[in-house]
């Protein structure tokens, strides 16, 4: 597996070349069901209004919009941190409606979450902070053992597993709290423009590393106002506008040409 | 049960990582626990001397010189048929000259004849009944009676200021608890407040809520714990060095007494550690709505 560095500034040419098609119809390999979504606001402000739309396994989907188009209300409704107006919502086979209070941790630790402002814990070390994310789930001493530095490795920060937070760089921060989203493997990781508070370069590591994850199998829904990058990947865009579906393309740009 | 250690382990981390959260914490329930705790044992004393002091209430009753013996035990029958009544005490008028030789040697000294009458001295079970016993002996007089005394005067102004303590104690108390409380729990917000993020963290990797809330529960009672026993400790101390000093200058009769140490001591902890617990788990709440 090569390692992305920050040198490599070019976007992998692997990801322009398109790969297998995936399936255009919603099947029963959907990972994210969106059913006529609406989202208000007491008293009146409409966040989404009437959202429908497919995501099947193994996709790649960017999710664009000018702020305040209903981005991270979408997001918010994925890991039910709120509960739609109106509409259904089913990720990973499960129905947000029905499901329990007391089961949104379960949903939680299925979908990884990858923030703008990385959300680490400042008084733990980089290997901490990804053991956290399995202790919670109750895996075993050896278990965390094993798989902390695996994944540390996956992201190319073997060798500041027991950096803080505060003595790494932000691209190496973003690494992090990556590898605490994949792992524990879950099928879908939402990304909340991951890319924000990087330079260029350091954000094509980041992207490069999210493509191989992607790669591997998880469905990777991305949150993004990074517009080189959308037009360069070309894969599937979700264009949010004033609450609607503006735009749903397989292989679109970050506006529409 | 490596769930269990993970809590424990949690909770010991986080209580070194936020010293100063901590001490804070546990100071202010050692100031809240210390008050109580002087509180409950100056209020069970004054309580328990107010009791005394009503305990000497009493009614009289006094015979005619020319009272028959049968009359005498009327009035004992009567008397002891009433439920408010503890005990009924006859003073022969010879008994009653006796204590008073004792009381005022210098009053009883030219008595040329014996002028006390026989009496009844009637010891009600709760002080506050005192006046209603008075009347239900008085009303009718039976035969024989002189005349029903129970010091009115006196008996209203004791039992007024003994309910007016124990209404103060109480109502000091339930202030000094709440109080302590919404200090302790104002606290436990702070340092909960202080560390959101690391919940909001926890909840987004899928921590259940009693996953963030064990460890959060477990410093409350650790910091309730603490401050409570430094708490009972500082009594302890209070009671040992400035209590005897104290207690040379006042008057009080030996059944005066205060609410045991240990029991004093075993409130304290428990209303601590509820209050550590509880308030943190409670406190909690709010930022578990992630």
């Amino acid at each position: 597996m090569q390692e992305p560095t920050l040198q490599d500034t070019a976007v992998p040419t692997a990801v322009a070349e398109p790969r297998r098609e995936p399936a255009p119809a919603p099947g029963p390999g959907a990972m994210i069901v969106f059913e006529n979504v609406r989202k208000v606001y007491e008293p009146n402000v409409v966040a989404l209004d009437g959202i429908s739309f497919v995501i099947d396994k193994g996709e790649f989907v960017f999710i664009v919009g000018a702020s305040g188009s209903g981005k991270s209300t979408l997001i918010k409704l994925l890991l039910k941190e709120i509960e739609p107006t109106d509409g259904r919502i089913i990720v990973g086979g499960r129905d947000l409606g029905r499901l329990k209070r007391s089961k949104v941790p379960l949903l939680r630790r299925n979908v990884g979450c990858v923030f703008q402002d990385f959300k680490l814990l400042p008084n733990r070390t980089a290997a901490e902070n990804v053991a956290y994310a399995l202790k919670v789930q109750g895996e075993s001493r050896t278990s965390v053992r094993r798989k902390v530095p695996e994944v540390l490795n996956l992201v190319g920060l073997a060798d500041k597993m027991s950096s803080l937070p505060d003595e790494l760089s932000g691209g190496e921060q973003q690494r992090v709290s990556i590898a605490r989203a994949v792992v524990n493997n879950p099928p879908l990781l939402i990304c909340d423009e991951p890319t924000g508070n990087l330079d260029p370069d350091t954000s094509v590591g980041i992207m490069q590393l999210l493509y191989r994850i992607n790669r591997a199998g998880t469905t990777i829904l991305m949150v993004t106002h990074d517009r080189e990058m959308v037009d360069k990947m070309r894969r599937r865009v979700l264009a949010l506008e004033d609450g609607k579906l503006a735009r749903d393309e397989r292989r679109g740009g970050y506006t529409s040409e | 049960m490596s769930r269990t250690r993970m809590i424990v382990s949690e909770a010991f981390r986080s209580l070194g990582a936020n010293l100063s959260t901590t001490i804070a914490a546990t100071m202010t329930v050692l100031i809240g626990m210390f008050l109580l705790g002087m509180l409950v044992a100056l209020g069970s004393w004054v309580v328990s001397w107010s009791d005394q002091v009503k305990r000497e209430l009493m009614v009289k009753v006094y015979f005619e010189p020319d009272r028959t013996e049968q009359q005498i035990n009327a009035v004992r029958t009567r008397l002891e048929s009433d439920e408010r009544v503890c005990s009924v005490e006859f003073i022969s008028a010879a008994e009653a000259l006796e204590r008073m030789r004792q009381r005022y040697p210098e009053l009883t000294e030219n008595l040329s004849a014996n002028p006390l009458p026989d009496s009844f001295e009637v010891q009600p079970c709760d002080a506050d009944d005192t006046a209603a016993i008075a009347a239900g002996v008085e009303r009718p007089p039976p035969p024989g009676v002189d005349k029903v005394n129970y010091g009115e005067r006196t008996a209203d102004r004791i039992l007024h200021v003994a309910r007016v303590i124990q209404i103060v104690f109480l109502v000091a108390v339930v202030v000094l608890l709440a109080a302590s409380t919404l200090l302790i729990a104002n606290t436990i917000r702070l340092s909960i407040f202080s560390r959101r993020r690391e919940i909001e963290v926890m909840k987004l990797v899928g921590a259940t809520n009693w996953f963030v809330r064990g460890p959060f529960m477990l410093e409350g009672l650790l910091c309730g714990l603490i401050g409570a026993v430094a708490a009972v400790l500082l009594l302890l101390l209070g009671k040992e060095l400035a209590l005897p000093a104290i207690l040379g200058r006042i008057e009080a009769g030996a059944g005066v007494q205060a609410l045991s140490f240990m029991w004093n001591a075993v409130i304290l902890i428990v209303v601590s550690l509820v209050i550590g617990a509880v308030g943190s788990g409670l406190t909690l709440r709010r930022f578990l709505q992630v």
